[in-house]
């Protein structure tokens, strides 16, 4: 993993200076001339790429849930490109926009006790009941997501900013399976399905997850190099992650992830 | 990146598991045992969602019974445990989980031994489940005067799992059906078990009745296990006889749903007597032919197997397995059992067979 992690992060790394590099190569005068005159103006650009660690979670942790037994924060990417625009002579303060596309993903295994499971087949025929045992869950989302935020400047090399966001899920996926336990079918009165040696039952609430999440963002720069920033960006989602009449899991859940990355500063 | 990433890892799963909350009251609410003062039991109680069905001595005094229960951990029960009721009537308890949230109401009858040999299948209630919408029959005989003698069991509590069936009781593989032979009859019909049957590796549920009971809750780990075959018996079997009707689906599959256009599927009807010890106190249809304790069996030939559109009658002969006999003083302290079986698809214990297959069966009879 974290092989491939490395891979990834140098291969991106070289995509973006070469991409730079062969933009100044043709327009080196005009850009120069741009960025300058948008640096007067009080206006900056960057772009940042990283990964998204954390987890759709309930907080606090329901009853529930007895035992988390393993958890993977899985490849989550997101790529972000921004504007801040600085105010007052000092340039102390500024605002900034920015569009980034996203994926918020994990997987668990989760130790439950009398948890609410729903399966809908694909003939539309209902299983529905309450589970204790063992869940496996797969969560992985992609989101446009435009944060507007308010940054502060403590120094050349460190910068803070502060603000919310709001996410409009493309793409989601929130699947897994149980195993090891029983289904009370229906309630815990219902009849007792016993689930072992390797049976394993599918669900799917993927169809059920919200479309837009929003939530406050707080996050750091750090000034590595002239233009390269190392960054720290956490976006807790405030919003359930399904959808309103969604009551099969009894419990809110929320996307709460820590983007780390690089920036390119123009 | 490498060590930031791992320092999240860590963060984040730490305060999670530090979240662990109390674990909630248990909302479970099941009698989990039975048991009886002396040796007055014949077989084990045999202990259901909402039902449990305790086979004594015939010497026994139903007037006066104490069953005593044990309760899913901080549950309650009414009446009391050990409080001693009439039996000669069924009684009913209702059990209380510990979170005080749910209640289950069960239903305890008391039998003597099944010694009706004669199945009209006039009789029929039904269990519904209005939160998950759906309801089938149980078909059930009563004795000469009148008095509830069994119920028969089938596999409809497991195919209610895979959310295939609905209110509609012919949604069911085992119903109860108006045409019979003589008023009504039993339809058994080979059926789908849709998108969640066909991901548990059991695409199909033939109809199927039987005398015995049926384990839902290791259906799912071992469906074959679950079929419990047998009932006390104390006489002798020589035939199994009845009337049926038979149309075969049209597409025969495997399990994995593989099509076998040359395979024609077929009913079966089946028989077995045995004799039970302390090891053996039911045999399961894992060895229902196989098992050392049985003494004969009644099974249709290859050839007896065909489609009928009219009502045709069948009359199976018990042949003993060679070395076996029946021990006189044992078959009076009712040590043997005896179990039939219908179903629409032969093979359908093993997921084979064709959707649709129906069969009809009425005026069942054993012959002592």
């Amino acid at each position: 993993m974290n092989l491939r992690m490395k891979k990834i992060v140098l291969s991106m790394g070289i995509c973006l200076l070469s991409g730079l590099g062969t933009t100044n190569l043709f327009a080196q005068q005009d850009q120069n001339a741009g960025i300058i005159k948008s640096s007067l103006a009080g206006l900056e650009y960057e772009v940042k790429a990283g990964f998204n660690i954390g987890g759709t979670a309930p907080l606090p942790l329901p009853a529930e849930i007895r035992n988390i037994k393993s958890y993977n924060p899985s490849l989550s990417i997101g790529i972000e490109g921004n504007i801040t625009k600085w105010f007052g002579l000092d340039r102390k303060w500024g605002g900034r926009i920015a569009v980034r596309l996203e994926n918020k993903g994990m997987t668990t295994d989760a130790r439950v006790k009398n948890y609410g499971m729903e399966i809908i087949g694909d003939g539309g025929e209902r299983v529905k009941g309450n589970w204790t045992g063992d869940v496996k869950t797969k969560v992985k989302n992609s989101y446009i997501t435009v944060p507007v935020l308010i940054v502060y400047r403590f120094n050349n090399r460190l910068r803070g900013n502060i603000g919310a966001f709001a996410s409009y899920m493309t793409e989601g996926d929130f699947s897994g399976h149980v195993y090891d336990g029983y289904l009370r079918e229906g309630d815990p009165t219902g009849n007792k399905v016993i689930f072992a040696d390797g049976k394993t039952a599918p669900y799917d609430f993927s169809k059920d997850l919200s479309r837009f999440v929003w939530g406050p963002e707080a996050g750091i720069e750090w000034r590595a190099f002239k233009h390269l920033n190392v960054c720290g960006d956490l976006t807790w989602g405030v919003n359930d992650v399904f959808k309103k009449d969604f009551d099969t899991i009894t419990f809110s859940m929320f996307p709460i992830y820590l983007n780390i990355g690089f920036a390119y500063l123009f | 990146m490498k060590f930031a990433h791992l320092l999240v890892c860590i963060a984040f799963g730490m305060t999670l598991v530090s979240c662990i909350r109390d674990e909630a009251l248990n909302a479970e609410a099941d009698i989990v045992s039975c048991k009886l003062p002396g040796d007055i039991l014949k077989r084990d109680p045999i202990i259901e969602n909402t039902k449990v069905t305790i086979t004594v001595n015939p010497e026994a005094n139903l007037k006066h019974l104490a069953p005593e229960f044990e309760l899913t951990p901080g549950a309650t029960i009414s009446p009391a445990s050990g409080t001693a009721l009439d039996f000669s009537l069924p009684q009913y308890y209702t059990v209380t989980s510990e979170d005080k949230n749910w209640s289950k109401k069960y239903e305890v009858v008391c039998i003597m031994s099944g010694s009706i040999t004669n199945y009209h299948f006039e009789n029929v209630k039904s269990y519904a489940n209005a939160l998950l919408k759906y309801s089938y029959d149980i078909l059930f005989e009563n004795d000469e005067n009148g008095n509830w003698s069994m119920d028969w069991a089938s596999g409809n509590a497991g195919f209610a799992l895979t959310g295939s069936g609905n209110m509609d009781k012919s949604s069911f593989p085992t119903s109860s059906t108006a045409e019979g032979k003589e008023g009504k009859g039993l339809k058994l019909v080979t059926m789908s078990t849709g998108d969640f049957g066909n991901k548990v590796g059991m695409p199909i549920a033939a109809g199927n009745l039987f005398l015995g009971w049926f384990d839902v809750a290791s259906s799912m780990v071992n469906p074959l296990k679950a079929t419990r075959l047998g009932v006390p018996c104390s006489y002798v079997p020589l035939y199994l006889k009845g009337y049926y009707k038979y149309k075969a689906g049209d597409v025969y599959k495997d399990s994995a749903g593989k099509i076998y256009d040359n395979v024609k599927d077929k009913w079966d009807a089946y028989a077995i007597f045995y004799e039970t010890d302390d090891s053996v106190k039911i045999i399961d249809a894992s060895t229902r032919f196989t098992n050392s304790h049985l003494i004969s069996i009644a099974r249709l030939s290859d050839s007896e197997r065909v489609e009928s559109s009219e009502w045709k009658e069948f009359n199976i002969p018990f042949v003993t397995i060679s070395g076996k006999s029946v021990d006189e003083e044992k078959l009076k302290a009712g040590k043997y059992n005896i179990s039939i079986v219908l179903s629409s698809s032969m093979d359908g214990d093993t997921f084979k067979g064709a959707i649709g297959s129906t069969l009809y069966i009425d005026e069942l009879e054993l012959i002592h």
